[in-house]
């Protein structure tokens, strides 16, 4: 039987802890008051990463060393911004702690501003969050007020600002060097790296990025210690990892769990199993921008490893379950028009590729597919694929290529048969 | 021709009081495009215009920079603003008929405003609450496990 273990969601079930006054009587700031009071900066550094801790907005690189990068004695301003422009399709964690538990996000985010010397954190919030933008600024008012933000934070000499900046309906933006321009005042487009933003980020100065839920852990990290979190988990995965869980289950929702828990426990243990006693045709283990899994491989267990071995990746931690009755092909066509619509169009084989992937997903949907036209959606892949500077157009290709690859059948069908989906309402051309 | 627009003075005030916050004025550019939805119908040319003179970026970029976002609207929209997500999760779950009853419902199709000029209908990508779809916003209020049948009572509070 897969159980929780809840770190960041700990205080799930206690009511407002929003609050400044019910978040401290809850163990609330301990872990700032510690590291102000015995930690020097680099040992903050240090003991994040001998926890192991990774960054879980998706691409799991190790936060210590994240932080490790930015210049000791850089001569100008440093900065944090802090990720919340969740968009990643399954996923809707962040949304939960900014509107459920933001002290304790705000709580790392001044730790990991004390440990690396950064002055301004900038929490780049989706548009889409009214309830979170104002959660977030009321507990950063109160956060203010208690003094521990602003200048000397606590009598310890360190002082850092914090400010909640919105963003305006943008996928796009929550790719970190994208939020960089978009921060600035630009178009949300992403930026050729090296220069890494640990060296020339927000503004041209260094700039630590990281998400929500990581900045999140680190309270718990400090105030347990690292061994404490580098206990749970994998060898390589270690510490826990909420996964929000959607699609055909019969209870969706975020269940956080140690890395490593077998994913049909996640699917079937907690979430409920396949709604209306169908069986899994497939899954998502990390969002739409990560290739599909078969059941067959439902009982792998839950790492960055695993998942990776297996053909897909663990991404932002969102699993989509989908049964048997599911039209893939239609399922897929959704997809491939978010993609459409959201490349940024800085990079011609994204902002062509996906376009293009959509045209051809819309003809077989009407009956009038090709028979070569799974090829070509192929050829459009290989062609997207690594050829921009954002992990976007490897992002749009995923749902693609493994739904050729797992369900061809179907596709065949559509194409062979002339098939014909009826749609409900007709999408807008964009 | 481009009509001049005066900003509201609460913007201008919401602006004056977060500069301090930034090393440039230009980082402001999308929280003023967003904020202006209060005091102004829409972002026309001469809004931006005004933005722009106010942050001291060239009217074209204003304009570059909104036509990016799609919560700045560059054209004028209805009282209120349905958006419908329609992406995976929600689809697995039934939005599509949620936006069929919608545009029924209000006699106009997915990207119009009605002809009363009250509700503008958009479908969105994840609004990332995958956990609750399908799920829809009118205006900032966000609507959770939504069936055709609660569309009814949605558009009443709205109104």
């Amino acid at each position: 039987m897969t159980e929780q273990t809840k770190v960041v969601m700990r205080l799930d079930g206690v009511g407002d802890v929003h609050r400044l006054d019910v978040y401290e009587a809850n163990g609330g700031y301990r872990a700032l008051r510690k590291a102000l009071a015995e930690m020097k900066p680099e040992e903050v550094i240090e003991e994040v990463k001998k926890s192991g801790l990774r960054g879980k907005g998706g691409a799991g690189f190790p936060a210590g060393v994240k932080w490790s990068f930015v210049p000791k004695d850089y001569p100008g301003p440093k900065y944090l911004a802090c990720n919340a422009d969740e968009g990643e399709p399954g996923t809707f964690k962040d949304r939960w702690i900014l509107e459920n538990n933001p002290h304790e996000m705000i709580e790392g985010c001044i730790i990991c501003a004390y440990a690396v010397g950064l002055s301004h954190i900038y929490v780049y919030c989706r548009g889409e969050f009214y309830e979170g933008k104002r959660r977030i600024e009321q507990a950063a008012q109160e956060a203010y007020v208690k003094g521990y933000l602003g200048d000397n934070i606590l009598g310890s000499g360190f002082s850092t600002h914090l400010t909640v900046h919105t963003g305006a309906g943008s996928y796009e933006c929550g790719e970190e060097t994208a939020l960089l321009t978009s921060l600035e005042g630009g178009r949300g487009h992403p930026r050729i790296k090296p220069p890494f933003p640990a060296s020339e980020g927000a503004w041209g100065m260094p700039t630590v990025v990281n998400n929500v839920e990581t900045l999140a852990t680190v309270p718990a990290v400090i105030a347990n210690g690292a061994e404490w979190h580098a206990g749970m988990g994998t060898e390589k995965s270690k510490g826990i990892k909420m996964v929000c869980v959607s699609g055909h289950v019969e209870r969706p929702g975020i269940y956080e769990v140690e890395f490593g828990v077998p994913i049909s426990g996640i699917i079937c243990d907690l979430a409920g199993g396949v709604w209306q006693g169908r069986k899994l045709k497939g899954y998502f283990p990390g969002g739409s921008s990560t290739p599909v899994l078969p059941p067959e491989k439902a009982e792998l267990p839950y790492d960055y490893e695993s998942i990776a071995e297996a053909g897909s990746m663990l991404g932002s931690g969102a699993i989509i379950a989908f049964d048997e009755e599911t039209d893939v092909v239609r399922m897929a066509e959704v997809i491939a028009r978010f993609y459409a619509w959201e490349s940024c169009g800085k990079c011609t084989p994204c902002r062509e590729g996906t376009r293009w992937m959509l045209q051809i997903y819309e003809r077989i949907l009407k009956g009038g597919g090709r028979k070569e036209d799974l090829d070509i959606l192929l050829s459009i892949c290989d062609n997207l694929e690594f050829r921009s500077l954002c992990p976007f157009g490897d992002a749009a290709v995923g749902v693609v290529r493994s739904t050729i690859n797992l369900y061809r059948d179907e596709y065949e069908e559509y194409i062979r048969e002339h098939k014909v989906y009826r749609r409900k309402f007709v999408p807008v051309r964009h | 021709m481009t009509v001049a627009v005066q900003l509201h003075p609460e913007l201008r005030k919401w602006v004056e009081e977060r500069l301090a916050r930034y090393p440039t004025r230009r980082s402001l550019l999308v929280p003023t495009l967003m904020q202006a939805q209060k005091y102004h119908d829409y972002a026309s040319p001469g809004l931006m215009q005004a933005v722009g003179e106010l942050l001291e970026v060239p009217a074209s970029e204003v304009m570059s920079v909104a036509s990016f976002y799609t919560l700045i609207p560059k054209h004028p929209v209805g009282k209120h603003v349905i958006q419908v997500c329609h992406n995976v999760s929600c689809y697995l779950r039934g939005c599509d008929e949620v936006i069929a009853h919608l545009e029924e419902r209000l006699g106009c199709k997915v990207g119009e405003t009605t002809e009363d000029g009250k509700f503008t209908l958009v479908t969105v990508e994840c609004l990332a609450a995958c956990g609750s779809a399908p799920v829809m916003m009118v205006d900032e209020k966000l609507y959770e496990n939504v069936r055709p049948e609660m569309v009814e009572q949605i558009l009443a509070e709205a109104d």
